[in-house]
């Protein structure tokens, strides 16, 4: 256990150091975040109400999936999963403490999130903290899964920059976010509800801020954390065979 | 295996799909010797290696590290095992103390800062492993693969890709490891390197072991020829000719030089032939067969 946090705490700092994962994790969600929240704010002030919701969605799925995948493929590519595995690090441990590295970088982006976005643009807090504490850990579990998937089934870093992008656009267009699902043409509608986020942000409306949903919230969130668990088991059965191969 | 034997391969055979890579290695590995594996690529070392390391499982033979079988006891081959790849790495943003401390952890052992410093490493340093040189990456993962205190440390090309200051401080830390007991497994290309450091040489050719023994064993056994370059007085020899048993080749400036198979019985005739014209020796080098040609030699003969 102690080699375990050990571990983690140093890929925390490491994760801290690397540019990259800098930019992807803190930086350019944030970024995002201020630029659009005062856009949207003032364009349209229901969009006040979930603007720490949809803006949480959007930095957690941005640092999640554009963040998590090139490390580990490149932790492979380089030979990293190798000189742990001879050393004796087991590589579960691996794969969970990037997990976990990442739900930690990504919980601190959503409380800052939460807090400025009533300090600075007046946004409304949630009539249930518990509600949207649940949608909360469910966004970063199912998000994180997608990541670490991406992750261990890209073959090089150019592919997972692009299975990345392919899940990350349509999550911002299609989920709810941006814009109202109803907006949408049905065709995107049926596309989005392939995406978690679609789910997540359909449970912060219902669960968090008591608004009405086109699905039922408490469903919605099932669907996103079975969507976590699906990916969730495909990623360990990939990265066992990834292992064997290293 | 024998009671002197730390790592004992028997039999080994390793197939991916219908190819067999590993095909029925054995050796043997003393306490304290270093003992080299060489071989073209492809030949089928790092895989040998690879089972070793318990990351590879093998279809054939039986394997013994200390006493451990590496395909059955990972945690305890660990405990008695470092491994220096080749082609490993660190995460980018690692400093080497973190590293250390990391390994150290997953051991249950207190990290081996002694080592990093006796490695010439500064571990306070806040360089990370990005920054580093090629040779102070490779004395890092030495430092590491010795960190858990190892009975027999395998090295995939330690050497590969340093400068010769680098490369000649890293021949001393191995001979020094020696000293200490530890019994080293080195895989390299470099065949002056395997000829100057390794007790003992395995050559693998096509998965199979193709000689066997020290360096002198696998050098006289050959059909390469002895040099010898020979410098006079008052050129008596010069322009060369055949001498006995001592074929005489080419001459470079006041230089004759002959290659013979008996060497002694070549030098005793040129000294002899001196010695009939009144001239006397002013420089006379022996060269017997490089490991580099006898490999080469070993190598045309698998390929006829």
């Amino acid at each position: 256990m102690n080699a375990f946090f050990k571990h983690l705490l140093i890929q925390f700092k490491m994760d801290i150091r690397e540019r990259g994962t800098l930019m992807t994790y803190y930086l350019v969600p944030l970024v995002f975040y201020l630029v659009i929240g005062g856009v949207f704010s003032s364009t349209n002030p229901l969009a006040k109400q979930t603007l720490s919701a949809t803006m949480v969605i959007f930095a957690v799925t941005m640092g999640a999936v554009l963040g998590i995948p090139s490390p580990i493929v490149k932790m492979r590519e380089s030979g990293v999963l190798r000189a742990y595995r001879v050393c004796g690090i087991p590589g579960w441990a691996v794969l969970f403490i990037q997990a976990v590295s990442a739900f930690l970088h990504l919980l601190v982006v959503s409380i800052i999130i939460f807090f400025t976005a009533h300090l600075v643009f007046g946004s409304s807090y949630p009539q249930s903290l518990i509600g949207y504490s649940l949608a909360l850990f469910i966004l970063l579990f199912s998000s994180i899964a997608l990541g670490l998937f991406i992750g261990v089934t890209a073959r090089s870093q150019s592919i997972a920059m692009m299975l990345s992008q392919a899940i990350f656009l349509p999550t911002m267009m299609l989920s709810g976010i941006m814009f109202p699902v109803a907006m949408l043409p049905k065709a995107f509608r049926v596309a989005g509800h392939l995406l978690p986020a679609t789910y997540i942000m359909q449970s912060f409306s219902g669960l968090a801020f008591m608004l009405r949903c086109d699905i039922d919230a408490t469903l919605s969130l099932l669907i996103a954390a079975g969507i976590g668990v699906v990916v969730a088991i495909l990623t360990v059965a990939r990265f066992r065979d990834m292992e064997k191969s290293v | 295996m024998t009671d002197e034997s730390v790592v004992s391969v028997q039999g080994l055979i390793k197939r991916y799909g219908t190819i067999t890579v590993v095909d029925n290695i054995s050796f043997e590995v003393n306490k304290s010797e270093i003992f080299g594996l060489l071989g073209p690529n492809g030949a089928g070392k790092t895989t040998t290696l690879e089972c070793l390391e318990g990351i590879c499982k093998s279809d054939g033979g039986t394997m013994r590290v200390n006493g451990c079988n590496p395909q059955l006891d990972r945690h305890k081959l660990h405990q008695t095992l470092g491994v220096q790849l080749q082609s490993s790495s660190l995460p980018d943003g690692i400093r080497p103390g973190e590293a250390m401390s990391l390994i150290c952890s997953w051991h249950g052992l207190l990290p081996r800062f002694d080592l990093l410093r006796r490695f010439g490493i500064d571990y306070q340093n806040k360089k990370q492993y990005s920054e580093m040189s090629t040779g102070q990456k490779r004395r890092l993962h030495l430092a590491l693969a010795l960190s858990c205190d190892p009975a027999v440390i395998i090295l995939d090309e330690p050497t590969a890709g340093l400068d010769v200051q680098a490369r000649a401080d890293l021949h001393d830390v191995i001979r020094e490891l020696k000293s200490t007991g530890l019994t080293t497994l080195l895989a390299t290309h470099d065949m002056a390197e395997a000829e100057s450091l390794c007790d003992r040489i395995a050559i693998i050719i096509n998965g199979q072991i193709a000689t066997i023994g020290t360096p002198a064993q696998i050098t006289s056994a050959g059909h390469a020829e002895t040099r010898i370059t020979l410098r006079t007085k008052i050129n008596c020899l010069l322009p060369g000719r055949d001498i006995g048993d001592a074929h005489f080749i080419k001459q470079t400036g006041d230089y004759g030089i002959w290659l013979c198979r008996d060497t002694a019985a070549a030098v005793m005739e040129l000294l002899k032939e001196v010695q009939h014209y009144g001239d006397s020796v002013e420089d006379l080098r022996v060269e017997r067969p490089s490991l580099e040609e006898r490999f080469l030699e070993l190598i045309e003969g698998s390929v006829q």
